[in-house]
């Protein structure tokens, strides 16, 4: 085992990177797809690392792509519900785990970025994370900054005037493609045949993930390897709820704006209704009308509050919204553009406790200390009360929105 | 909406281009757009087709085909501009009762626009259409709109001795007739008295207006053991025979056909409700898929509206081209072909382009 | 002195007098064996229609008219919805418990062979093809 990311929590990121090359293959991951115009090298990896956490990308210097997938939570900003960037602005989504992101299709909780390479741009223009007008700034210091001088010259073979984003983005993916994990205990049990490595309880609660609750559809596990995603998107039923009765306003409004220049990268981070609406405001699909990416449940322990908007604050209140079939409480109305997979499951107080004890057992043993140490964060199977609940989303709507041009 | 229509015209593309609407891609109904040579005779509307309101007991229904139709109605209620009306298929309920009549009418009843019923045996065989009747109104006829002549059908009738005598109660009829595969069911067809009708009225239509007709049976023989058949077929379409242009929709399927008779050009409408297997898929019979048909993917149960759908339709010059949206998969455009002289899905129909899910066996 | 003759003809005389022996059958055995088979198939023919299978009144001949596309000759195979590679009464189970919302059944309940038998027949004469998705 012992993959770079062991090495990353003990010395602060920089210099110690192992060969990805020499790693074994996590337990219960599949082989990872390194595309062809961008292999894994060490010296890549120690150069992507570095620029991952360079806080000097960002317009008050302050901002990193750390400060929002910190090694030290998961790759998450654990517990903040949305993201904060620069000057404290809040944006409308929860930061997603870098850790196993490298096995998805497509990047954001839209699929917005078709590939780990081109994601690493988008947050470092966007005005409520790294706050840059434009790359200039970044360029400036990877050709001025003799450090990365001799990086970019050892990993590209570039001179400082050749070296464009697509190196910078390059890096910073395989540094991104070395944060996978595996051999949790499931995966031990599982995969791994030990019969003890996981207790009767989240034995019972993977039963429950399996059959009553239906999560395997969605939250892929297969014979020999589980990603616990589909890479696909569905909608269900979180955020869209909050504007369902606009959708028919809002919807077309959006399209429009969106036809008339306004950047969707922008838009969905600033406006809370254009966020609802999913991988729709990037296909402009009424199929994908709400939907989000299905994401992996690997170390969800650990990376706390859940959904696209972070509103789901422990694992509890993720089950029962499953449980209500597509509803966060009882009463809500079920949208409309709900996915076909989603349904009351009518699992019984103890069957939704064993799932969340299931759940539990998906840690990686990187991040079982720090679960551990979660003395202060909410447990994993306790119920939100639903007017904690009411009020977190209200917050979410609430907070203004930065204005810029073209916004709709 | 005008806009210049090209064959093998890519919707998605031109949303983007132009002042962007929401008569996109991804519709849970049919839409139909005609153009013409003069574009204030361009229009749309929307279809949408066997919804199969199941009632379980008192007033809980089958939650699944409700929500079929319940997404279909969202959807089409944020097309953008609205379409000139909404023609919905036939079988709303599934046994034909008052509260499943009743439960779709609801449903439906949130449609923003004028909405054209076509009757399905579902409908049909408990009262012989009586309460469907008293909410829809008539079981066959036309009318002109834009330059089109609509003809609405009930081709789901039968022979008169299967309707009143055969069977002890209406409610066995409907049963009997309720199951695709029951070998005491009946053929399907339009019969005498409608087609009389039908001849006189197209008597009084020019020979180059186009002519759409809604049917609920295929007005095809295609598999006689699920009734994806009309008995009259022949006699119906020699009707059809004199005129240029002729289109017609059809549902009880629940799959994507599309098929080219003479001068006809047929082109089925997907369930809101739930998929059929495509007859070839049933190794004991006979049967005849029309030849130039692709496939729809194939459904994964677990997504309720996986393989359920939609279309999206326009028409240049009188032909149709019909963009069939399906759930998590990419959109099927099925467009009459000029030079070929019949439909043909523009990204698919070559045999090299299929791809796995639209292998059914 | 008799002799006992002891000539394979002669010993099989002596044995088939006794009843017929265990790898024996008959024109008649197999006629009631398939009669046998064929209840079977009619019964699962019942389930298929029987609204009793599950709790909201769906039954299996919706969506699989005649039992087609539920693809007996392909199993075991990887099964999506399940998960890992299973058999078909695995799979009818699932349907049981989601598309028709009631309760799953033994592998080996009298109902549940029966609704194998049925789908096997109506899929009779395909070629085994397992792990085909």
């Amino acid at each position: 085992m012992a993959p770079p990311i062991h090495t990353m929590l003990a010395a602060a990121c920089i210099g110690f990177a192992a060969p990805a090359a020499v790693h074994a293959q996590p337990l219960g991951l599949p082989p990872l797809h390194i595309p062809a115009d961008n292999p894994q090298t060490p010296d890549k990896i120690k150069l992507g690392d570095k620029l991952f956490n360079d806080k000097r990308f960002s317009s008050t210097g302050l901002i990193s792509c750390a400060t929002c997938h910190d090694p030290n939570k998961a790759f998450t900003d654990s517990p903040l519900v949305t993201s904060k960037g620069i000057k404290d602005l809040t944006g409308t989504r929860n930061a997603p785990t870098v850790v196993n992101a490298a096995y998805f299709s497509l990047f954001f909780w839209d699929g917005r970025s078709p590939t780990i390479e081109d994601q690493a741009q988008h947050p470092i223009i966007n005005p409520v994370e790294m706050g840059l007008s434009n790359h200039d700034p970044v360029l400036q210091i990877v050709r001025i900054d003799p450090e990365y001088v001799n990086a970019f010259r050892t990993v590209f073979k570039t001179e400082p005037a050749q070296v464009t984003m697509k190196e910078v983005q390059k890096a910073i993916a395989s540094f991104e493609r070395t944060i996978i994990s595996g051999d949790s205990p499931f995966d031990r049990w599982y995969f791994g045949k030990d019969k003890t490595a996981i207790n009767a309880q989240a034995q019972r609660g993977f039963d429950v993930f399996l059959n009553k609750g239906r999560c395997v559809s969605c939250h892929v596990i297969e014979n020999d390897q589980a990603l616990f995603t589909d890479n696909r998107f569905h909608n269900i039923g979180v955020g869209i709820n909050r504007i369902q009765n606009e959708v028919q306003d809002f919807a077309p409004k959006f399209l429009q704006a969106k036809g008339s220049g306004v950047d969707v990268d922008k838009a969905v981070l600033s406006n809370p209704k254009a966020s609802e609406l999913g991988r729709f405001a990037v296909t402009d699909s009424l199929d994908e009308l709400g939907s989000f990416k299905t994401s992996t449940l690997r170390n969800v322990s650990v990376t706390a509050p859940f959904m696209h908007d972070g509103s789901l604050k422990t694992l509890r209140d993720v089950v029962e919204h499953y449980n209500n079939g597509g509803i966060t409480n009882k009463t809500d109305k079920v949208n409309d553009f709900l996915s076909g997979g989603i349904r009351p499951l009518n699992l019984t107080e103890e069957e939704m406790s064993d799932l969340v004890a299931f759940l539990e057992t998906l840690t990686s043993p990187q991040f079982a200390a720090q679960r551990a140490a979660m003395g202060t964060a909410p447990a994993c199977n306790v119920k939100t009360p639903a007017s904690l609940v009411a009020a977190a989303a209200a917050r979410t709507v609430e907070h203004s929105p930065i204005k810029t041009a073209g916004q709709p | 909406m005008s806009h210049p229509i090209n064959r093998g015209f890519d919707r998605r593309q031109f949303l983007k281009n132009a002042s962007l609407t929401l008569a996109g891609t991804a519709l849970p109904i049919t839409m139909v757009e005609l153009a013409f040579a003069k574009s204030s005779d361009s229009f749309n509307f929307a279809y949408i087709s066997d919804s199969h309101i199941q009632q379980i007991k008192g007033n809980s229904f089958v939650r699944n085909w409700d929500r079929g139709l319940l997404r279909a109605v969202a959807e089409t209620n944020l097309l953008a501009p609205r379409p000139d009306f909404i023609i919905f298929g036939g079988d709303l309920a599934q046994m034909g009762s008052k509260p499943e009549l009743d439960h779709g009418a609801e449903l439906l009843s949130k449609l923003n626009g004028k909405v054209y019923h076509v009757m399905g045996e579902h409908d049909y065989y408990l009262d012989l259409g009586e309460y469907w009747s008293k909410l829809f109104g008539k079981q066959y006829y036309s009318f002109d709109h834009k330059g089109v002549h609509f003809v609405v059908l009930n081709s789901i009738l039968t022979y008169d001795d299967w309707t009143f005598n055969r069977w002890p109660t209406a409610q066995q009829r409907m049963a009997e007739m309720a199951g695709l595969d029951n070998p005491n069911g009946s053929p399907f067809m339009v019969g005498d008295k409608q087609r009389d009708w039908l001849k006189k009225d197209l008597a009084k239509v020019k020979k180059d207006t186009p002519v759409i007709v809604f049917s609920h049976s295929p007005l095809q023989k295609i598999y006689k053991g699920w009734n994806f058949w009309t008995e009259d077929a022949e006699a119906v379409q020699a009707l059809l025979a004199p005129f240029d242009k002729v289109t017609v929709f059809y549902g009880h399927v629940h799959q994507i056909q599309y098929n080219q008779i003479g001068n006809i050009a047929f082109t089925s409408a997907m369930a809101t409700a739930w998929p059929w297997p495509y007859p070839q898929a049933y190794a004991q019979a006979q049967q005849l898929l029309p030849k130039l048909t692709v496939q729809m993917n194939r459904a994964d149960p677990f997504f309720e509206r996986d393989a359920t759908g939609w279309q999206c339709i326009d028409i240049a010059t009188g032909r149709a081209s019909v963009n069939f949206n399906l759930y998590n998969n990419a959109t099927r455009t099925v467009a009459y072909d000029a030079q070929a002289g019949h439909p043909k899905d523009v990204g698919y129909q070559l045999d090299e382009k299929r791809i796995p899910p639209q292998i059914h066996y | 002195m008799k002799l006992f003759r002891t000539s394979c003809a002669a010993t099989v005389l002596l044995l088939a007098s006794t009843g017929p022996m265990a790898d024996e059958f008959t024109n008649n055995d197999l006629e009631r064996w398939d009669g046998q088979f064929q209840a079977v198939v009619k019964e699962g023919r019942g389930l298929w229609t029987s609204p009793d299978m599950g709790k909201n009144g769906v039954v299996c001949a919706q969506c699989h008219p005649n039992a087609a596309n539920t693809h007996p000759e392909t199993y075991p195979k990887f099964q999506k919805q399940l998960g890992k590679v299973a058999n078909l009464w695995e799979m009818v189970n699932w349907c049981l418990r989601n598309p028709l919302e009631g309760d799953p059944m033994k592998a080996d309940d009298p109902r549940m062979t029966a609704m194998l038998a049925y789908m096997a027949w109506e899929r009779r004469g395909v070629k085994l093809e397992p792990g085909k998705h």
